[in-house]
């Protein structure tokens, strides 16, 4: 038998996952589809604020949903009401879409004819943060009732994440939620992250986050 | 279920690395695993048995170590300690995990 070698490699656990999801995005910008990946825990309202965001969005931009989760298809029947292209994905029991799922995901959607696709990830603030899904930007949404200490307990996702939505502001008087921690906390894992305080029950604050995704969008597809 | 999940992306990344060096059989590889990068290296430990099963890695051996951090501020690169996430240069709790996600394929033995 051969001598054993040792080899130093040095290289990135999931490199293979990156190196596709780096193909994936530039197939998105040759074709002019922007794909955004939503992330949050359970329960956060990631539903409820993507309805806000496509009722806001859907008459400047052509829209399409990817809703994944475990199991069932409650999120994508929700979403199909507001009458822009919904799929349901089931992961199967994994707890994160890598990028090979999302192109299939994509595939499947069928994505020419869009400007935006938009993946709802599964619940879940580890695992989605570890695989890049070839998604142009990340965004996540905090709520307010999970606390404002979430970006020290899980700091990976605030690094991975381009803005971060903070729902549900319309409870803040119920909570000990301090945003000014929040901000701080978030901003010292991510010096670049936009953060975003919304309600997407009464609305307040998602007019600056669909502007900022307009906006991003349209950048990128022009 | 997460740390199964990984450890099938890492094969992955193996058998592109056995391609490139010419390697037929690897049996041990070293993984670099960091604060920062939301693995518990126990439970990948214990997972391990079973992500490996059925694979051409059944004779695979892990062994982890702890992952490197990087100072934004001024750069400077250490090991994670389990107290407080601070550059040891310059004191400044603006960090992130050195190599990306902080979860680094250090080395591998083969042959």
């Amino acid at each position: 038998m051969d001598p054993v070698k040792i080899i130093e490699i040095k290289e990135n656990v999931f490199a293979d996952n990156d190196a596709q999801a780096e193909r994936l995005r530039k197939e998105l910008k040759s074709q002019k589809t922007f794909l955004l990946n939503l992330m949050s825990s359970p329960g956060s309202g990631k539903t409820t604020t993507l309805l806000k965001t496509v009722e806001s969005l859907k008459e400047r931009l052509r829209i399409g949903v990817m809703e994944a989760d475990i199991d069932s298809a409650v999120d994508a029947e929700t979403m199909a009401r507001t009458g822009v292209r919904t799929i349901q994905l089931h992961t199967g029991g994994m707890c994160h879409l890598d990028a090979g799922m999302t192109k299939q995901g994509l595939q499947e959607l069928s994505i020419e004819d869009l400007d935006l696709a938009i993946l709802e990830n599964v619940g879940n603030l580890v695992c989605p943060a570890e695989f890049d899904t070839g998604a142009v930007k990340n965004v996540m949404i905090l709520s307010v009732p999970e606390g404002h200490d979430k970006p020290l307990k899980y700091p990976l996702i605030f690094t991975v994440c381009d803005a971060l939505i903070i729902n549900k502001i319309d409870v803040l008087p119920y909570f000990d939620f301090d945003m000014e921690k929040v901000k701080e906390y978030a901003l010292m894992r991510n010096p670049k992250l936009k953060i975003f305080p919304i309600s997407a029950k009464t609305g307040e604050g998602v007019e600056a986050w669909t502007e900022w995704l307009h906006q991003t969008v349209t950048e990128w597809i022009e | 279920m997460h740390e199964v999940g990984i450890i099938s992306a890492m094969l992955k990344t193996l058998e592109r690395v056995m391609e490139e060096e010419g390697l037929t059989h690897v049996e041990k590889v070293v993984l670099e695993v960091g604060e920062l990068s939301g693995v518990v290296p126990h439970y990948m430990e214990e997972c391990f048995p079973a992500a490996i099963y059925k694979t051409p890695f059944e004779d695979l051996k892990m062994e982890i170590i702890p992952g490197m951090i990087q100072c934004l501020d001024c750069e400077a690169e250490f090991p994670v300690r389990n107290e407080e996430l601070k550059c040891p240069e310059c004191g400044s709790d603006k960090i992130k995990p050195a190599g990306g996600t902080g979860f680094i394929i250090k080395e591998i033995y083969g042959s």
